[in-house]
């Protein structure tokens, strides 16, 4: 019944091909840290249905950002558990995506013709970096006002530009409702739209270029 | 020989059983509490039912409903917020008291005590109820909500939330 639907799908649109270049590549003999791309994928995937169910209760103005946090962690049922994988999955993310990034550096991952997939990989790691800046921001307490105000500033030290950077970044002179919907609206919407494209660039060189292979000892057997 | 091959699952196939149910777990995982998440001020039982002061029954002309209203204050969600409460009360005899909501009982429109008519109208769909609050003509399903009440040193009070 099942293998019937299947096959009357893949008539008429042709999904197995697309599997098949997913699932049944060939593949070199590879080790545990070649999993941490796809541990991070995973998390990726937490943090956007986590963070989807959070802003079905959480309202970037300043005068509800931190009684609605509250409210979804002491009122509303499993909310400690969504914003706790949410929260945690966050610094989850920047270890896998840097610890993924090692593993790229130690066995040379990076080289011809991988390039691309490493600059790609330059971009996500800065995404990654931006969801943390921007969403540490959102609950609007002591720690996240002033951690922004801190990080603004360290943007605004850049020569030249260092003060229309921090005017930017925070829609102003100060920290303000400005600032805590921009944030809003770049970590719900500009970084995961720019996150997606580049993470589907990401995984298509890595299946059109394939796995690279563990590199051999000098002088072992070829 | 082939036989007892037939019988044993092939490592494909328990690769296959072992992804789909480690799958299907992380998937009840995140669906479970993402529906309780979702549902849950859905929920919640509605506002603590309490006893709210409407003001002195001197007010009250015998036979006549008289609107009374009252600021409340209610929490719906991270906010609390003060809300007016609109109450037509009825008495025959300065003992019995009625109290009903001016919320139709169609689709929540106001409704006002016209008195050369001697009925409740509701502007939304021209729904009548009498003195009493039963419904008269239009499309108003029940009779207008009452609620319960009581005095206490000739101040009237209502069971509400
Ligand atoms: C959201 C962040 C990222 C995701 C979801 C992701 C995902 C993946 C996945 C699933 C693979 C397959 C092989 C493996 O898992 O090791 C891979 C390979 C690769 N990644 Fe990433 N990655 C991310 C960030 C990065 C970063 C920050 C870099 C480096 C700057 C990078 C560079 C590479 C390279 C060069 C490969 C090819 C490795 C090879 O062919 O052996 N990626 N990535
Ligand atoms: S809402 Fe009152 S008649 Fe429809």
């Amino acid at each position: 019944m099942l293998t019937r639907f299947a096959n009357w799908l893949d008539e008429r649109i042709g999904w197995r091909p697309v599997w098949d270049a997913i699932f049944l590549r060939k593949m070199p003999k590879v080790n545990w840290f070649y999993t941490l791309g796809s541990a991070t994928l995973f998390v990726a995937v937490n943090q956007a249905i986590t963070g989807i169910l959070l802003t079905i209760y959480y309202v970037p103005t300043p005068d509800h950002a931190y009684d609605s946090v509250q409210y979804i962690t002491t009122q509303v049922t499993g909310g400690w558990l969504i914003r706790g994988l949410h929260h945690w999955g966050a610094s989850v993310m920047v270890v896998l995506v840097v610890l993924h990034m090692l593993r790229v550096i130690f066995y040379g991952a990076y080289k011809y013709p991988r390039e691309v997939t490493w600059l790609t990989g330059v971009v996500l790691l800065l995404l990654v970096i931006g969801f943390g800046f921007t969403g540490y921001l959102l609950p609007w307490d002591q720690k996240s006002y002033w951690a922004t105000t801190v990080g603004t500033r360290i943007a605004g030290v850049v020569p030249w530009v260092g003060d229309w950077i921090l005017r930017i970044m925070r829609g102003g002179e100060d920290l303000s409702a400005v600032t805590l919907a921009r944030f809003f609206g770049a970590h719900v919407w500009v970084l995961p739209a720019t996150l997606m494209l580049l993470v589907g660039i990401h995984l298509y060189l890595v299946i059109r270029n394939g796995i690279s292979e563990i590199p051999k000892k000098e002088g072992g057997k070829q | 020989m082939e036989n007892e091959e037939k019988k044993e699952i092939s490592r494909r196939d328990f690769m296959k059983i072992t992804i789909g149910a480690i799958g299907g777990l992380i998937g009840l995982g995140f669906g479970i509490p993402a529906i309780a998440y979702v549902v849950s001020p859905a929920l919640g039982k509605s506002q603590a039912q309490q006893w709210i002061q409407l003001g002195a029954t001197s007010k009250i002309e015998l036979g006549k409903p008289t609107l009374f209203k009252v600021t409340i204050t209610r929490q719906t969600g991270w906010i609390v917020n003060q809300e007016e409460l609109a109450v037509y009360v009825l008495s025959e005899d300065g003992r019995d008291y009625v109290a009903m909501s001016n919320v139709c009982t169609h689709l929540g429109c106001r409704i006002r005590w016209i008195a050369g008519q001697d009925q409740y109208v509701c502007p939304c769909h021209n729904g009548i109820f009498d003195k009493q609050g039963n419904v008269v003509s239009g499309p108003p399903p029940r009779p207008l909500d009452r609620y319960e009440t009581k005095v206490e040193n000739d101040q009237l009070f209502i069971l509400g939330g």
